[in-house]
C-alpha cells in the first residue's frame, strides 16, 4: 500500500475489513459466496474503482476533483455520438469506429482534466472551486450535445441502423464483455479487467516512477518540494490529467455496457470515488494514499452494497451504512495518528 | 512584590529536556528580561506561564498562592497575557474586534460594537497608536500589529505581559516607541517579561535578567549587576562559542557567481561578489533582506531589476528547478516549512532533488536509489543513518542534516545556507559547520546567513552586511563582531 505510513493496521486495515465483511456476507447472505456474485461485485465496483484511482492521484497532492461524475457522463455522450457517426464507421470500420470513439472519450477526459490541472497550477485557483465549475460546466454541455436525451440505439428506419447497432455492439464487447472463465458460466467482466489493470499501472506508477514521487512529495509539502526542484505545477497538471482520463475511461466503459451514452450519467459518482478514496486511506490533507487503496475502498463500499442487497436491506439503510463507514475509516486514521504519537515535538 | 513565582519547572519532549528545575520570580512594575541562546528554554518557559503547554515537574505560584494552569484561558483570566512572535490576531478583523475576541461586550445578547470601538481606541491611544480600530490588522506593521496585542493586555487588565522576542523585526525607531511603552507600562504596576535577543536593549530595559542556558537558569540578578561580555558568557558557558577552522584553500580570484544591483520590493540594489573555495557570510538583523537575497540568488524569487553572472554566463533563473539545475541550490531557513517533506522517509527526502540521477527516463532504480541515499546520509553524518525512518519523528539536528544530504546529492556549485543550524544542538551545529567549511574547501562557493554572530565568525571568510534592504559594508579578514554589530544596527 502507501509508502507513507507503517503499521500493520494502517497498511492492512481496509483490506481486513473487507475480508470481515465478505466473511460476514459469505455466512448470512444467500448466493454471497459464489464467483458468479464475485465477479457482479466486481462489475459493479468498476467504475467507482477507476473513478477512485483518478481521485487518489488528486487527493494525494491535496487536491479534489469534483468534475470526474460530469466528465463520465460527457465523455459517455462524446463516445456514443462518436460511435454512431455514419462517416466514421464508413471511414474506419465498425471495430475502428469502437476503437476511435475509446480513444475520444480518454483524450476528451485527459484535456478537461489538463484544463482543471492547470487551472489549479498556473492561476491557483483552489481545485474545490476549479472542478466544482467544470462539473457544472461539462454536466452543462452533455446536455446540450445530447438535448438531454441518451444517444445511442437508432430508431427504426434509421439508413444505418445496422451499422450503428453493429458499432455499439463492437463497444460492448469491451464494456459490457466477459471473459470466459473455467468453472463460471457468467464469466469474468471485462470492465472490471480493466480496473484492475489501471490500478496495477497505478500502484506501479505512484510506487516505481519519478512521476509517482513527485506526486506524494508536493502533497505532503509543496513548498519544500518547488524548493527541491520538483516541477509542482507539472505535476498537478498531470494528476488531474489522469483523474480525467479515468473519468474518460469510466465513460466509455458505461456506453459500452448500456450501448448509449446519457447525458445525466455519472451524477454525483464523485462523490463517491472521493468517498472510496478517503477509505482507502488517502488523506484530504496531501501526501497520503495509493492505488490499491483506491481499490480496496471502492471494494468495501462495493462488498457493503452487495451484501446488504442480498441480506434484502432497504436501499435507505445502504445509504446510511455507506456514511458510517467513511466516518468510520476516518476516526480510524485519526486513531492511529494518535497512537503512533505525532510529532509532540515544538 | 511578588506576583508570578516558579519552582523548580521542568519540562521534557521526546529527546530533549527543554526546561530542567527552572526558578523564576517576576514583580509587579518592574521588567524581568529571559535571555539564552536558541533551545535555551525561553519559548518553553513563556509557553508554561500562558498555560499552553503544562510542566512535567515543578510548582507555580500567583500572587503567592499556588496555582495550576490547565490552559491559556485560565491564564488569561487570571491576567496573563503573553505576546508571541508570530501575533495571534485574526488578520482580516480589525483592531477592536481582535482587541475584545474571546470576551465581547454585548448589549441585548448583539455586540456592543460601539462600545468595543471606544474601548480599543482609549487603550490604542494610551500606547501612542492612532489607527481606525476598524481598519483590519492585516493592513497594519508589525509593529503596529504589535501595538494591538497590548491594547489587548491593557483592556483585558493585564497583570503579567510578556513579550517573545518583540523587537527581533522591528526597525530601530519602532524598537525605541516600544521600549517607551513598556516603561509605561511597568509605571503602570504591570509585571512584564521580555525575551530577547539583542543584549544592549536588554541591559536597558530590564530590571532583573534571567539567562537560561541547555534548559537550566544559569544566573539571575539585577541587570546592574552584569556587563555585556559576560552576559554572554553567562549565555553560551564558554568564552569561545566556535572554534574556527581555517580554510584549506584560498578563494579563487576570479567570482564564480556575481551578482548586480538585484531589486526587488524593499530590498534594493544589492551587489555581491562569491568565489570559489570561500565562504561568504551575509550578516544583518533579522529582517534586513537576507532570507530575500538568498531567494532571489536561488531563482524562488524573481528581482525585479539586477543582473547575475554564473561563471561569467548571464544567470536569470525562473524557479528554483532551474537554479538547481544550473547548480545553486538555497538551504531553507525553516526546514520543517521548505526544507522536508515531514511525512516521507530519509530515502525519499535525500533523493527528492536529485531523483533522475537514480531514475533514468522516470523509473525509479529501488537499489540504485537505496545506495546513493545511504552514501549521502552517511556524508552529512545523519544519525543513525536509517534512511527508511521518517524524518517527521528526528531530531532537529538530524532533520538538518537530511536537508544538507539532500543537496549535497545535487552536486551544486553555490550553496546558500539560510540559518543551517537554528534549533540544532551543539554536537550537531558543528558538526554542520564542519560540513560547510568542507564543502568550501572543496571548491564550491558557499553563502551563509546567520542571526548568531558567533556563528557567522567562525564560519565566514568575509561577509557583506545587510541593513534595511540595502548592503551597509563588507567586513573582510577576520571578523570582528563589533564591526559587524555596529554595521547591522546601523551605527556605522
Amino acid at each position: 500500500m502507501s509508502p507513507l505510513r507503517s503499521g500493520w493496521l494502517t497498511r492492512y486495515g481496509v483490506v481486513a475489513a473487507v475480508v470481515a465483511l465478505s466473511t460476514f456476507a459469505a455466512v448470512f447472505a444467500p448466493g454471497f459466496f459464489s464467483l458468479g456474485n464475485a465477479a457482479t461485485i466486481l462489475l459493479h465496483v468498476s467504475t467507482n474503482g477507476i473513478l477512485t484511482l483518478g481521485m487518489t492521484f488528486v487527493i494525494i497532492t491535496a487536491g479534489i476533483d469534483l468534475s470526474v461524475g460530469s466528465l463520465l457522463g460527457l465523455t459517455g455522450v462524446l463516445v456514443a455520438a462518436a460511435l454512431t457517426a455514419p462517416g466514421l464507421i464508413a471511414a474506419v470500420g465498425v471495430v475502428g469506429a469502437a476503437m476511435v470513439a475509446t480513444a475520444i472519450g480518454l483524450a476528451a477526459g485527459a484535456a478537461a482534466g489538463v484544463a482543471n490541472g492547470t487551472l489549479t497550477a498556473f492561476l491557483g485557483i483552489n481545485p474545490f472551486i476549479v472542478t466544482l465549475a467544470t462539473m457544472t460546466i461539462a454536466r452543462g454541455a452533455a446536455r446540450l450535445v445530447t438535448g438531454g436525451v441518451p444517444i445511442g440505439f437508432p430508431p427504426m428506419g434509421d439508413p444505418a441502423f445496422q451499422k450503428k447497432v453493429a458499432a455499439l455492439d463492437a463497444l460492448h464487447a469491451f464494456g459490457g464483455g466477459r471473459l470466459a472463465l473455467p468453472g463460471s458460466t457468467s464469466g469474468f467482466p471485462i470492465p472490471a479487467l480493466v480496473m484492475l489493470a489501471f490500478v496495477a499501472l497505478g500502484a506501479v506508477v505512484l510506487s516505481r516512477t519519478r512521476f509517482g514521487r513527485y506526486v506524494y512529495a508536493v502533497g505532503g509539502n509543496e513548498e519544500a518540494a518547488r524548493l527541491s526542484g520538483v516541477p509542482v505545477r507539472a505535476v498537478k497538471v498531470g494528476v488531474y490529467a489522469i483523474s480525467g482520463a479515468c473519468a474518460g475511461l469510466a465513460g466509455v466503459l458505461i456506453t459500452g455496457q448500456l450501448r448509449s451514452g446519457g447525458p445525466d450519467a455519472g451524477m454525483l459518482y464523485e462523490l463517491n470515488a472521493i468517498a472510496a478514496a478517503v477509505i482507502g486511506g488517502a488523506s484530504l490533507m496531501g501526501g497520503v494514499g495509493s492505488a490499491w487503496g483506491a481499490l480496496t475502498g471502492a471494494l468495501l463500499i462495493g462488498v457493503l452494497n452487495n451484501a446488504l442487497d442480498l441480506l434484502g436491506v432497504q436501499a435507505f439503510w445502504q445509504e446510511i451504512a455507506k456514511g458510517a463507514i467513511i466516518l468510520l475509516a476516518v476516526l480510524f486514521d485519526v486513531w492511529t495518528k494518535k497512537r503512533n504519537g505525532g510529532s509532540a515535538h515544538d | 512584590m511578588t506576583l508570578l513565582t516558579l519552582r523548580g519547572i521542568t519540562k521534557r519532549y521526546p529527546g530533549v529536556t527543554a526546561l530542567d528545575g527552572v526558578d523564576l520570580d517576576v514583580e509587579s512594575g518592574a521588567v524581568h528580561a529571559l535571555v539564552g541562546e536558541n533551545g535555551a528554554g525561553k519559548s518553553t518557559l513563556l509557553k508554561i506561564v500562558a498555560g499552553a503547554t503544562a510542566p512535567d515537574a515543578g510548582t507555580m505560584a500567583w500572587d503567592r498562592r499556588p496555582v495550576t494552569v490547565h490552559s491559556p484561558r485560565e491564564a488569561l483570566a487570571r491576567g496573563v497575557t503573553v505576546i508571541y512572535q508570530e501575533l495571534a490576531l485574526v488578520p482580516g478583523l480589525g483592531a477592536a474586534a481582535n482587541i475584545y475576541l474571546g470576551m465581547e461586550p454585548r448589549r441585548r445578547g448583539l455586540l456592543d460594537r460601539g462600545a468595543m470601538r471606544a474601548g480599543a481606541a482609549a487603550a490604542l491611544a494610551d500606547l501612542g497608536l492612532l489607527v481606525d480600530p476598524d481598519r483590519p490588522v492585516q493592513e497594519l506593521s508589525v509593529a503596529q500589529r504589535q501595538l494591538v496585542e497590548l491594547a489587548r493586555a491593557l483592556v483585558r487588565e493585564a497583570k503579567l505581559v510578556a513579550l517573545d522576542e518583540p523587537t527581533a523585526t522591528l526597525t530601530a525607531h519602532e524598537v525605541a516607541h516600544l521600549v517607551a511603552q513598556i516603561e509605561w507600562l511597568r509605571a503602570k504596576g504591570i509585571a512584564v517579561i521580555f525575551v530577547s535577543h539583542r543584549l544592549d536593549e536588554v541591559r536597558r530595559l530590564a530590571d532583573t535578567v534571567t539567562v537560561l542556558r541547555d534548559g537550566r537558569r544559569a544566573w539571575t540578578g539585577a541587570a546592574a549587576d552584569i556587563d555585556g561580555p559576560t552576559l554572554i558568557r553567562t549565555m553560551v558557558g564558554r568564552d569561545v562559542v566556535f572554534e574556527r577552522r581555517p580554510p584549506g584553500r584560498a578563494a579563487d580570484p576570479v567570482p564564480l557567481l556575481s551578482v548586480r544591483g538585484l531589486s526587488r520590493g524593499w530590498v534594493r540594489d544589492i551587489s555581491l561578489d562569491l568565489a570559489r573555495g570561500e565562504i561568504l557570510g551575509l550578516a544583518g538583523l533579522v529582517g534586513s533582506g537576507r532570507s530575500e537575497v538568498a531567494r532571489l540568488i536561488a531563482g524562488i524569487d524573481r528581482p525585479a531589476r539586477g543582473t547575475m553572472t554564473l561563471a561569467g554566463r548571464p544567470f536569470r533563473p525562473r524557479s528554483p528547478a532551474d537554479a538547481i539545475r544550473a547548480g545553486v541550490v538555497y538551504f531553507p531557513e525553516d526546514r520543517k516549512q521548505q526544507g522536508l517533506v515531514l511525512g516521507m522517509r530519509i530515502r525519499e527526502n535525500i533523493t527528492l532533488a536529485a531523483l533522475s540521477r537514480v531514475a533514468p527516463r522516470g523509473w525509479v532504480r529501488p537499489e540504485a536509489e537505496r545506495e546513493l541515499a545511504a552514501a549521502a546520509a552517511v556524508r552529512a553524518d545523519v544519525r543513525p543513518p536509517e534512511i527508511e525512518r521518517r524524518t517527521a519523528h528526528l531530531s532537529g539536528g538530524n532533520q538538518q542534516k537530511v536537508v544538507l544530504a539532500k543537496w549535497l546529492l545535487t552536486d551544486a556549485e553555490v550553496l546558500v545556507f539560510d540559518e543551517p543550524t537554528r534549533g540544532v544542538d551543539i554536537g550537531a551545529k558543528t558538526e554542520i559547520h564542519r560540513q560547510i567549511r568542507a564543502l568550501a574547501d572543496a571548491g564550491k562557493a558557499v553563502l551563509v546567513i546567520s542571526s548568531e554572530l558567533p556563528e557567522l565568525i567562525a564560519l565566514a571568510d568575509r561577509a557583506v552586511v545587510l541593513r534595511e534592504g540595502r548592503v551597509q559594508g563588507q567586513v573582510r579578514g577576520a571578523l570582528a563582531p563589533e564591526a559587524l554589530t555596529a554595521l547591522a544596527f546601523g551605527a556605522a
